[in-house]
């Protein structure tokens, strides 16, 4: 700041926070935003309902260490998903900032989403903007009072029911509503129970865009993903200057095109104005866009005045989405979700291990035959009871014996542990060491297997 | 932007240093808990707290729930105390030299 003055100077830091009153808006993008809004948390609030298969469709048991997602039931084992989801997950955040800004922002994201809730309360129980502010700023008389009360009450038992939902997710929902119900709850399910909801609570209820403004990692570095071509939502300033209104704008012989009525800055739940061209703040919720295009039909002038844009067509020069960015991006998304989607349902849900048994070297068996010992772990990380059976390849003539009661039986989630014999003509088995491979399969469904690589001690006297 | 002189008030001196120390405890603390979270994930579908319960030499039984809490804890103590240490170290020390230096 100073570079030549040696002595300190104290910039003020931050302006009081001044509370921001988006005004309501009506258009195509709010339509689409409220769509988002009901899809979204649709979802979150119907899903923990449904059953799958004889469990809850979505359920991710932490104590139990496995989750469902519908027929798909993932282990520790599967880490490599989540691995790879979360690696889509970033690369889908770069491709759509790069084409279109901040869409998370905008219609996405919880934040935004469950703040427009509880704007959505605050209006219908406070009214609209200027009702609000006048409310806010009057005494507190039984009006303001049952007013805020009511808001309280709403923006309290939606914040519980979400708290409730989100434990829901991670404990099975309907023991859990009767756990509510009759006040029987173990100490996890009512801390998270009541984080959540007060998390929810503070974050859509007071800190809204405060969080996008100082909290939010990705709002301050979406700005390295954009380019001249990204679609950002920008005011055009030479079809807008000058800006004026009333009378200064009857007698002016040539105005621009924005009649300065601040509905953009008014709708805008950052409160910023976009017309000072594009800032941090804005989270792309095109509620100006909406606003705007609705006072330009109004006053019979076309709309667009701020519309979705690019830089290079704002400056009149010739614009194009696909570009080498958005043709890698798309690129690398298309192979990532392609490599997920084969490797989910490609997967075997068996985990075998085989364990030689490291008392001997082999055994021998008669005159003709020796036997190696193995110890042989199944785990079934699939959602039904399965058998299987156990061959070995490698050598000619090696044959597999085991002893147990029921044959290779495990419940989903079951690990069985086998000691197995395999036994080889000694003619053929005759070096040192040998590698043979153990396949296990299902009986029922012989596709699903999985095939472990072990030594085989020879007899090579 | 009203600016003045660090030596001119002292009161409002005060309040500004104050201000900064908890702003940098609030970014500790919010940037810490985002970190632990995916730790937390990363870690516990590797290890299984009940496993390392186990194989731990303390002998105080604690539970996959009790375990996976803790361990979040810890990641979010250990976490904060590395944003402290950044945010302390920072902040230039209020020292006549350093006044001279940071500023040429």
């Amino acid at each position: 700041m100073s570079t030549n003055e040696t002595k300190p100077v104290e910039l003020k830091l931050y302006k009081a926070h001044e509370k921001v009153y988006p005004r309501e808006t009506k258009g195509r993008f709010q339509f689409k935003r409220k769509l988002a809004v009901f899809v979204l948390l649709g979802l979150f609030y119907f899903l923990p309902w449904l059953d799958w298969g004889g469990h809850q469709a979505v359920l991710f048991d932490l104590p139990a260490r496995r989750f469902y997602i519908f027929g798909i039931t993932l282990w520790p084992q599967d880490f490599i998903f989540l691995a790879l989801m979360l690696i889509i997950a970033a690369f889908s955040l770069f491709f759509f900032t790069a084409l279109a800004g901040r869409l998370w922002c905008g219609f996405a994201c919880p934040q935004t989403v469950w703040t427009e809730v509880f704007i959505w309360m605050e209006q219908l129980t406070e009214g609209n903007r200027n009702k609000r502010m006048k409310l806010d700023k009057g005494p507190w008389n039984f009006n303001k009072i049952w007013r805020k009360t009511a808001k309280q009450a709403m923006w309290i038992t939606f914040a519980l029911w979400t708290g409730f939902t989100f434990v829901g997710f991670f404990t099975p929902i309907k023991e859990l509503a009767v756990g509510v119900w009759t006040w029987n709850l173990g100490p996890w399910e009512t801390f998270w129970m009541f984080f959540y909801g007060f998390a929810t609570y503070g974050n859509a209820g007071f800190l809204r865009e405060q969080v996008c403004l100082y909290m939010c990692p990705y709002a301050r570095f979406q700005g390295a993903m954009f380019d001249k071509e990204t679609l950002i939502i920008s005011y055009d300033v030479a079809r807008g200057e000058p800006r004026m209104r009333g009378k200064t704008r009857r007698e002016a012989e040539n105005p621009g095109d924005c009649i300065d009525c601040t509905m953009c800055v008014q709708v805008c739940p950052t409160g910023i104005d976009i017309r000072d061209g594009l800032q941090y703040e804005c989270i792309a919720c095109a509620a100006c866009i909406d606003a705007c295009d609705e006072v330009m039909e109004t006053v019979g002038l076309p709309k667009g005045l701020i519309r979705y844009t690019t830089e290079n067509s704002l400056a009149g020069k010739e614009s194009r989405v696909f570009r080498p960015r958005i043709i890698i991006y798309g690129i690398i998304l298309t192979l990532l979700l392609s490599a997920f989607g084969y490797a989910l349902f490609s997967r075997s849900t068996i985990d075998a291990n085989v364990i030689p048994d490291r008392n001997s070297f082999y055994r021998i068996v008669d005159a003709k035959r020796i036997e190696n010992v193995y110890n042989l772990k199944i785990m079934n990380k699939g959602p039904v009871t399965a058998q299987y059976q156990v061959t070995a390849t490698g050598l000619d003539g090696l044959k597999v014996d085991f002893e147990t009661e029921d044959g290779l039986t495990a419940e989903p989630g079951e690990l069985i542990s086998v000691p197995i014999r395999i036994r080889a003509d000694r003619a053929v088995a005759n070096k040192k060491i040998h590698t043979i491979k153990v396949i296990v399969n299902e009986v029922d469904n012989p596709n699903n297997s999985s095939t472990e690589t072990v030594k085989y001690f020879g007899y090579d006297k | 932007m009203p600016t003045q002189p660090i030596t001119a008030n002292k009161d409002f001196n005060e309040r500004q240093i104050k201000r900064i120390f908890y702003r940098r405890l609030g970014i500790a603390i919010w940037v810490s808990f985002l970190v632990a979270a995916v730790q937390s994930v990363v870690f516990f579908a590797q290890f299984d707290p009940a496993y390392l319960n186990e194989i731990a030499s303390i002998t105080i039984s604690i539970g996959r729930w009790q375990g996976y809490a803790l361990g979040f804890v810890f990641f979010w103590g250990f976490n904060f105390i590395t944003g402290l240490f950044c945010g302390v170290i920072m902040a230039m020390p209020r020292t006549k030299l350093a006044q001279r230096t940071a500023h040429k």
